[in-house]
């Protein structure tokens, strides 16, 4: 049934305030999720003052600042910090986005930080994205032949290599799996069991558009289900919240459209 | 939030579920060609409310009794709830995940559209075929 209260020590409070700008005159205030799972407290959110001079342009840099110079207990996920590994996926501002490539001055007023939305937090910015992995998994993410390997690459003409790359380098093999789109999905909000959630779709799209693979009856039968594929209506926040600017509910549709041309 | 269960099953296990219903296409495509079916159905609902108004029970009857008002009101009568019963599945599937009360709760709006799908093409048979008394 539906819980109408939420669970014990799930409300966010006010955290601590660390000042830490110097004096200086450009100066900005993150307010940072903190949770950890060791300590039985509530989640809160800490501020952090700092003085952007110290710092670089990106959020990024001002929670690597934060870790190194004034919290080293501030947990974050990050990698290669120029938008390629999709680790540092978070709520900057309300919005999905990587820290690494969200500039500081976009953001008018304090700069709130939280997890991925809806997800389980490990701790901090840390959210759990075993199930989500594994929903990638599950649409089996590999090229699936019957003919016999050739001894070279296998071909395919420029015009279907741009259906997977884009005319635009925008196209579904850009997707560098950070879940800002599916985290920002009502319906996955809601059915995040059953409903694959865009980044997974857009990768299965990735596949049935691949004109070197061979299995694609397979991959519609797959996904032909009320929840894995129709729980999408178009609400196209996941498109809003792509940081490489994918469409992933472009591809849904397209998805759609192959369903329905098969059974007609 | 997928919720935390203590089951060792493995996450791709967990994913994976049940596997693919094969269904779905179908409610899809009927919930768009419903709605683009009641476009034309809607504007002759409009159409003839407007030019009823102040009709009284005869005159109202005796439009309902020919047979392109008595067509095309059963097909406005399948039309919308057909479309409707579609739509109320599709949100009681996003927002119910017990799932008894969802069973039930899909059964019982199935069998209420219909039902009253049924009492409204009777009703307009009955005023077609016995003049409404």
């Amino acid at each position: 049934m539906a819980k109408f209260i939420l669970p014990k020590k799930s409300k966010v409070k006010k955290g601590e305030k660390f000042d830490a700008d110097h004096d200086g005159d450009n100066t900005k205030k993150f307010s940072v999720y903190r949770w950890n799972p060791d300590e039985d407290e509530n989640p809160r959110m800490d501020e952090y003052n700092i003085n952007l001079d110290e710092c670089g342009e990106m959020v990024l840099d001002a929670i690597i600042y934060i870790k190194d110079n004034v919290d080293s207990t501030l947990t974050f996920r990050r990698s290669c910090r120029e938008g390629i590994c999709g680790s540092c996926a978070m709520n900057i501002d309300g919005r999905n986005g990587l820290a690494c490539l969200t500039p500081i001055n976009e953001i008018k007023g304090d700069v709130k930080i939280t997890p991925l939305p809806h997800m389980p937090v490990v701790k901090d910015l840390v959210p759990d994205l075993n199930h989500a992995y594994a929903q990638y998994a599950s649409i089996e993410p590999w090229m699936k032949t019957d003919s016999p390997a050739p001894t070279r690459e296998r071909l395919q003409s420029p015009e279907d290599a741009q259906k997977l790359n884009g005319t635009d380098g925008k196209g579904p093999s850009g997707c560098i799996l950070c879940f800002c789109c599916s985290t920002s999905c009502p319906s996955y909000w809601w059915n995040p069991d059953k409903f694959m959630g865009p980044a997974v779709l857009l990768n299965a799209w990735r596949w049935l558009t691949d004109t070197r693979d061979e299995a694609k009856g397979e991959r519609l039968d797959q996904l032909e289900d009320p929840f894995k594929l129709y729980r999408c209506h178009t609400i196209m926040n996941c498109t809003n919240a792509c940081p490489k600017d994918l469409n992933p509910a472009k591809s849904i549709s397209e998805i759609k459209k192959l369903m329905v041309e098969r059974h007609s | 939030m997928v919720k935390s269960n203590n089951s060792i099953q493995s996450d791709l296990g967990k994913a994976k579920g049940l596997g693919s219903a094969h269904t779905g296409t179908h409610h899809w495509l009927m919930q768009r060609v419903t709605a683009v079916a009641s476009v034309p159905l809607v504007f002759w609902v409009v159409y003839s409310i407007f030019k009823l108004q102040g009709a009284d029970y005869a005159a109202f009857t005796t439009w309902l009794a020919s047979p392109v008002n008595a067509v095309l009101s059963i097909l406005f009568v399948l039309n919308s709830f057909y479309h409707a019963m579609l739509g109320n599945q599709v949100i009681i599937e996003d927002y119910i995940s017990c799932r008894w009360f969802r069973m039930t709760k899909l059964i019982g709006m199935k069998l209420f559209f219909i039902a009253l799908g049924v009492a409204c093409i009777f009703s307009i048979l009955k005023i077609s075929f016995a003049g409404g008394m």
